[in-house]
């Protein structure tokens, strides 16, 4: 009995080490989703002032770069404004309007991963909530995933799980935006119907079907389109109008979609 | 002693998290190749140390840059499972048969010698760290391929690193 007990306390390490192991791959892979994205985001909260330090500084540097993007977009503002007076346009001053739209920073962002995470410096104190779409002046970026007090974690185009409603600039066929990885300037389109006239060189912009987006933000160029095996969808490949690895400010779209539409999403279990 | 080398522990403790979340887990030289620098720590585990002591700060440091780097328990369970070997992998490389305490370093093992240890902790540990990251394995190349590369460039870190450290040490 003695001999056990020494034997035991002589190697109580490996108790230890049998422990914290177990630890680390319950975290690792015993999390459903759901759970991951809480510890992502209560990671957030604790790494949130450091980040948004880091990215202080860094953004510092940028800052030349960050003025021009204002100012051009200042001057494309400005000149749409002028068409405004002209001819008025209910749909694109909704898209345009700016108490619906939130500035926020991107305080950490990652571009190389399988699945990229974004971390923003708004969260629900400021009126994020979750599945609100991100974008910048040049397009689409992603969708608010999980909200902390101060911070929000946006799942980025950049994602395996993301999927964006998009549509070719001016016609209404739709398909979803994915992203299969690799590539951080490329990104796919799927579900295309395959009667859809779609060309090399097309704009694609979002639908607005769910309110996540306003309409016709851009998303990318096309650069490539493939019919599918199944011969009924395309598949379109496109480069991105944002590039990813290089973000400072984004705009959260705050208009919270129509509950009377998401009533009827829970009807029909979508 | 005991609470001179817990505080100066902790401080490379710091030290290596710092380095790691705000610099290296930047980089992603070829679009995947990142280096795992802070395992210089467990490297540099001295035979005096109890092995508790070796797991537990193994353990939490792997942790901190998990909670960092959005990855869940991958640092923590990789840090830990280094820890529980680099006393056997330690001992393949020197022989240790006196009581004095000896830290891994060119100076007590030798040149050749501590490079193939260093080699040794470093492919043990990012074997580990990029198999579990890639669960469910699709691509064995690409595996491999980032095995291979992120090692090179850790243990290159390191040997930088322990070039600074003899460095002062002769200094002194």
């Amino acid at each position: 009995m003695r001999s056990l007990l020494d034997f035991i306390i002589r190697h109580s390490y490996v108790f230890l080490f049998i422990v914290l192991e177990t630890l680390s791959l319950l975290l690792l892979f015993g999390f459903n989703d759901r759970q991951n994205e809480a510890f992502l985001m209560s990671a957030n909260n604790v790494s949130g002032t450091v980040y948004k330090w880091r990215s202080g500084v860094g953004q510092y540097f940028g800052l030349r770069r960050e003025n021009e993007r204002l100012a051009q977009e200042n001057a494309s503002l400005r000149s749409f404004l002028y068409e405004l007076t002209d001819s008025i346009c209910l749909e694109t001053e909704r898209a345009m309007s700016s108490d619906g739209v939130m500035a926020a920073r991107v305080i950490e962002n990652s571009v190389r991963k399988d699945d990229n995470y974004m971390t923003i410096d708004k969260g629900r104190r400021d009126g994020i909530a979750q599945g609100m779409g991100v974008f910048n002046s040049e397009g689409v970026i992603g969708v608010v995933m999980v909200t902390g007090n101060r911070y929000s974690v946006v799942m980025p185009v950049l994602n395996g799980r993301t999927s964006i409603s998009c549509k070719k600039l001016g016609t209404d066929n739709f398909g979803f935006l994915e992203w299969g990885g690799g590539d951080p300037y490329k990104a796919q389109v799927k579900d295309m119907p395959y009667h859809s006239d779609i060309s090399v060189g097309d704009t694609i912009v979002t639908t607005g079907f769910s309110s996540v987006f306003p309409e016709n933000i851009p998303v990318g160029r096309v650069s490539e389109v493939e019919r599918m095996k199944n011969g009924y969808t395309l598949r379109v490949e496109v480069d991105l109008a944002v590039d990813m690895t290089d973000l400072g400010w984004v705009y959260v779209n705050t208009l919270t979609r129509d509950p009377e539409i998401d009533g009827l999403y829970k009807q029909t279990d979508m | 002693m005991e609470t001179v080398s817990f505080v100066r522990r902790l401080g490379s403790f710091l030290a290596l998290a710092a380095i790691q979340v705000l610099i290296l887990n930047r980089i992603e030289l070829f679009g995947y190749v990142t280096p795992l620098f802070y395992i210089w720590m467990i490297a540099r585990y001295d035979n005096s140390m109890s092995r508790t002591a070796q797991l537990l700060w193994a353990f939490f440091l792997g942790l901190l840059i998990d909670t960092f780097g959005g990855t869940p328990g991958l640092n923590a369970a990789t840090a830990t499972l280094l820890a529980m070997m680099q006393p056997s992998l330690f001992k393949l490389f020197m022989t240790i048969d006196r009581h004095d305490v000896v830290v891994p370093g060119i100076a007590t093992m030798g040149g050749s010698q501590f490079a193939g240890y260093l080699l040794l902790v470093t492919v043990v540990h990012h074997t580990a760290y990029y198999i579990l990251r890639s669960i469910p394995l699709g691509d064995w190349t690409v595996v491999i391929f980032k095995i291979l590369f992120s090692s090179v460039f850790t243990f290159i870190l390191m040997l930088i690193a322990e070039s600074f450290t003899t460095n002062t040490s002769r200094k002194r």
